[in-house]
């Protein structure tokens, strides 16, 4: 078990390591920290963290004016960055980061139905996303590098996990020294 | 000006016919039927690069499941699942060799962190006290942000891992 003892007064706190097997130190090496997320001027509640695939950006959901708004943060300075297309079409759920952050994707609601959008930081575009069926999305998962969306959607009343290739309308967001992967195709 | 409107309100009742609004995207049928059919339900997806994690429930009992995209198969997590515990959120990092979890276990909700490649689960214990909802991993799977109830509001928890 890794307690984790806060700092009061900091935001930072730092993790001891108790109770754990010397075997499990040997592989861990045991030096995670903790750092708490402020939520701005106003303190704010946040909930649904997702995490860039580099670790760099967090978005979260947060009450703008009593609606659920995804709010994107950059970690290492702390500022909050603009979303083009996300500022309306609330209440938002479930974020999604690619690896870098360019694209942010999240469930938003249009008129009574909730649709999956997926915002290009790079370029500005918007790119809704209709499944087949009119299906709503009540989850999703953004694949690291983007290529590949994961959504949960109720199907003759039970939950189902359905897969969607974003190729066609996305470029690749890879971590540096990537290799090319090219599209899912299971083997028989 | 007026060839302009015309033109607009043309573009726009060919779009509004053809459903425009929402870009093509080409369904995985092969990868969405084997899941569908592995599985009476499925929730919660995270996805790495070429993984896919999920809670799928067979016969009422609902487990972490990793599926290697590559041939739609899942792959063994032993010590992950407990029957008498409930999970309730889940990431996986981008290699598929880690895993975080949130469960219930009796009373108690705890952060879970998981490592495929030893067949480790470790706690991750949270102080200030506070009661773990929803995870996200980072694509390496050195860091960790978590929703914490404390004092009767969420806050995020980033916690950097060895």
């Amino acid at each position: 078990m890794w307690p984790i003892r806060a700092v009061r007064g900091t935001a930072l706190a730092a993790i001891t390591c108790l109770n754990v097997s010397a075997a499990l130190l040997a592989l861990t090496g045991c030096t995670p920290r903790v750092e708490r997320i402020p939520g701005g001027e106003v303190e704010r509640s946040q909930q649904e963290p997702a995490l860039s695939g580099n670790g760099r950006l967090l978005a979260t959901v947060t009450e703008r004016r009593g609606r659920p708004t995804v709010q994107l943060r950059d970690l290492r300075s702390g500022a909050v960055l603009p979303l083009r297309h996300l500022s309306r079409h609330q209440p938002h759920s479930s974020p999604s980061l690619s690896w870098n952050g360019r694209y942010l994707a999240v469930i938003t609601q249009r008129g009574q139905r909730r649709l999956a959008l997926i915002e290009d930081r790079l370029t500005g575009r918007a790119h809704p996303i209709r499944l087949p069926g009119d299906r709503e999305p009540v989850r999703l998962s953004l694949s690291p590098d983007a290529r590949t969306m994961a959504l949960q959607v109720a199907v003759q009343g039970r939950w189902r996990v359905e897969l969607i290739d974003l190729g066609a309308i996305l470029e690749p967001d890879r971590s540096a020294g990537e290799r090319f992967s090219g599209p899912l195709q299971p083997t028989p | 000006m007026k060839t302009t409107s015309s033109l607009g309100g043309s573009l726009l009742l060919i779009l509004t016919l053809s459903g425009c609004g929402g870009d093509s995207i080409r369904p995985l049928h092969s990868l969405n039927s084997r899941l569908a059919d592995s599985a009476e339900t499925r929730r919660d997806p995270s996805l790495g690069q070429g993984w896919l994690a999920s809670l799928s429930s067979r016969g009422g009992r609902e487990r972490l499941e990793l599926i290697d995209l590559r041939n739609g198969q899942p792959v063994p997590v032993p010590g992950l699942n407990r029957a008498d515990a409930q999970p309730i959120s889940l990431s996986v990092s981008g290699d598929g060799e880690r895993l975080a979890l949130v469960r219930q276990l009796g009373d108690s909700t705890e952060l879970m962190l998981y490592r495929r490649s030893v067949g480790i689960l470790q706690r991750l214990e949270l102080n200030p006290a506070g009661v773990p909802r929803a995870v996200s991993l980072d694509g390496r799977g050195r860091q960790l942000a978590v929703q914490v109830s404390r004092n009767g509001r969420w806050e995020v928890d980033l916690i950097q891992l060895p």
